[in-house]
């Protein structure tokens, strides 16, 4: 009896299992990803020992030697030497090469902080409505709801077409424009910054508590005065995390956007390349990725003091 | 003479399918001390945020000192939503602003973005002697440069209080003003938005639960029971019957009520 039962019963699990509700998609592409897999090993031409052929081998021995520092080249490693030839190198050009890196990077992300913080405001929608904050008391003219029916969604649309554009390519159009200076680069990181910070922002406007701005609002205070007075006290914290969060990817950024020519890190690695000279190509990369460190290090470092207070 | 009239005319408000307040109407006049009671969801809330035009009923009028508040321009609204002080159930103060930059802010609906800006950032020594000498009436002076969400429940009910008279208003309305705090200080608060308006000459409304103090400082009350009035009248014709009828839950009587 009690046996019975039992079968009974894996008899419906099976049947359930068999009826459970199942996503097609999920199953279609693990299905092609196995194909697909399978295809690339058997008729690819990745081969690996290619990797690691004598002809490669040879390539990399040479750029080793000529990485060698070149007081240095055929001779014993001496840390003197190396040390005096890298401090001779930054006098000369890594320490302007460094502050212009750090300058391009603090001066861009100011000013996307700035115009990014003001796009957010008409880009909210709990903001850029005709009764922010409080239900609707009558029904707003014509034009006034066909121009916040807009505002929002054009003011979005801005900041897409911004960021959508990666700052290499702003960079690039706006040295045509400038001539060569630290300004094109600014401005491409400006630019680009201003689309992602003009988002965040806007994303926190529209998750803020709205009770304290329904307040001020409620006792006569206009749009502009909610803002100033409600939220920029309210959002100031996480929008400066925001802000150190992007300047670290300003600073990484600067360095990448000297190869475009301008007096950055970046342009003094193309520059030893251009040149063949491996030695100081490897010791700008470096100071690049000590640069970035460092950024990193103080970004954090402020955005815990913001996070405290 | 300060204190300004307040009239529901017919005030239906329903939020999706619950009806908060239906045809309501009472006229109350300036200076009035106003008590609103009633049981949880009765339409107090509802009511109150009639008067300061941050509800739209769907059906009548409500007329602030004889202007009716739907056909107002955006500058006149203004004008009165900054003429009616407005004590929150939940102070809706910014929290990581000073007490002083709070109380301050009351002043928003009468002046320009610039001058609010100066106000908060760099207030001018009179306002800020302002300032204290209203958190002292209220009874925290000293926390006066505090940040406010160091402050208890009760004292940012102070604050709240303070900044509703900092607008310097004709009417004052309380939302459960001593929901937040201990029955002692519930008395002190209902006494002090009484005195207030007493020496201001202001019109009082508040919704209390507490029916004692509700007697004791109001000079009227007003009874509401699922969105309509059951009673209005002076304190002194209130009988003990008028508050058992208004708060009668017996069992199966919900049911009945809904069919």
């Amino acid at each position: 009896m009690r046996r019975q039962e039992d079968k009974g019963r894996s008899q419906e699990v099976q049947l359930l299992l068999a009826e459970r509700p199942r996503n097609r998609f999920v199953r279609g592409s693990l299905y092609l990803l196995l194909a697909l897999i399978m295809v690339s090993w058997t008729f690819g031409d990745l081969q690996v020992d290619e990797l690691f052929s004598t002809h490669r081998l040879r390539n990399l021995n040479r750029f080793l030697s000529e990485v060698r520092p070149f007081p240095l080249h055929g001779k014993e490693w001496d840390w003197g030497v190396a040390l005096s030839w890298a401090q001779e190198i930054f006098k000369r050009e890594g320490l302007e090469a460094t502050l212009s890196t750090l300058g391009i990077s603090v001066v861009a992300i100011l000013l996307a902080g700035f115009f990014g913080s003001l796009m957010a405001l008409p880009a909210a929608r709990n903001l850029a409505c005709s009764e922010p904050f409080l239900p609707e008391i009558r029904p707003p003219p014509l034009r006034a709801r066909v121009f916040y029916a807009l505002l929002a969604p054009v003011t979005r649309f801005a900041l897409i077409l911004l960021r959508a554009i990666p700052e290499y390519i702003w960079a690039f159009i706006l040295l045509a424009v400038m001539g060569p200076s630290a300004w094109p680069a600014i401005v491409a990181l400006a630019i680009h910054n201003t689309g992602i910070l003009g988002r965040l922002q806007a994303e926190t406007v529209e998750n803020v508590n709205p009770n304290p701005l329904s307040a001020l609002r409620g006792l006569g205070g206009k749009r502009s005065q909610l803002a100033a007075v409600g939220l920029l006290p309210l959002l100031l914290p996480r929008g400066l995390l925001y802000l150190f969060y992007r300047w670290e990817t300003c600073v990484r950024e600067a360095t990448v956007l000297g190869m475009l020519g301008f007096s950055s890190l970046g342009f003094w690695i193309t520059d030893a390349r251009a040149r063949l000279q491996y030695d100081r190509f490897l010791f700008f990369v470096l100071l690049g990725a000590a640069v970035v460190l460092i950024g990193d290090f103080i970004s954090a470092f402020l955005r815990r003091i913001v996070r405290k207070a | 003479m300060k204190g300004t009239s307040l009239e529901l005319d017919g005030v239906s408000v329903q939020y999706g399918n619950t009806t908060a307040l239906e045809a309501v109407s009472l006229s109350i006049s300036a200076g009035e001390r106003v008590g609103l009671v009633g049981p949880s969801g009765s339409g107090k809330t509802t009511l109150l945020r009639l008067l300061n035009g941050s509800v739209l009923p769907d059906q009548g009028d409500v007329h602030v000192s004889g202007s009716p508040l739907y056909t107002l321009s955006r500058t006149d609204l203004r004008r009165v939503r900054a003429s009616i002080g407005f004590v929150y159930q939940d102070h809706r103060l910014v929290p990581n602003l000073q007490v002083s930059q709070n109380v301050i802010a009351g002043q928003l609906g009468r002046v320009s973005l610039l001058k609010s800006l100066r106000m908060m950032l760099f207030p001018s020594r009179v306002m800020v002697e302002k300032a204290h000498e209203i958190l002292c009436r209220v009874g925290i002076g000293e926390k006066l440069f505090e940040r406010t969400d160091h402050l208890s429940g009760g004292q940012q009910q102070r604050v709240a209080i303070a900044r509703a008279l900092f607008q310097e208003p004709q009417v004052l309305l309380a939302d459960e003003p001593v929901s937040s705090v201990d029955p002692a200080r519930a008395k002190d608060a209902v006494e002090l938005l009484t005195r207030i308006s007493r020496e201001e000459n202001l019109t009082l409304v508040m919704s209390l639960h507490n029916l004692d103090l509700a007697r004791e400082y109001c000079e009227r009350l007003i009874g509401l029971r699922r969105g309509r009035i059951v009673f209005d009248e002076p304190t002194s014709s209130i009988q003990e019957s008028h508050f058992s009828e208004l708060y009668r839950i017996g069992e199966g009587e919900m049911l009945a009520d809904g069919a």
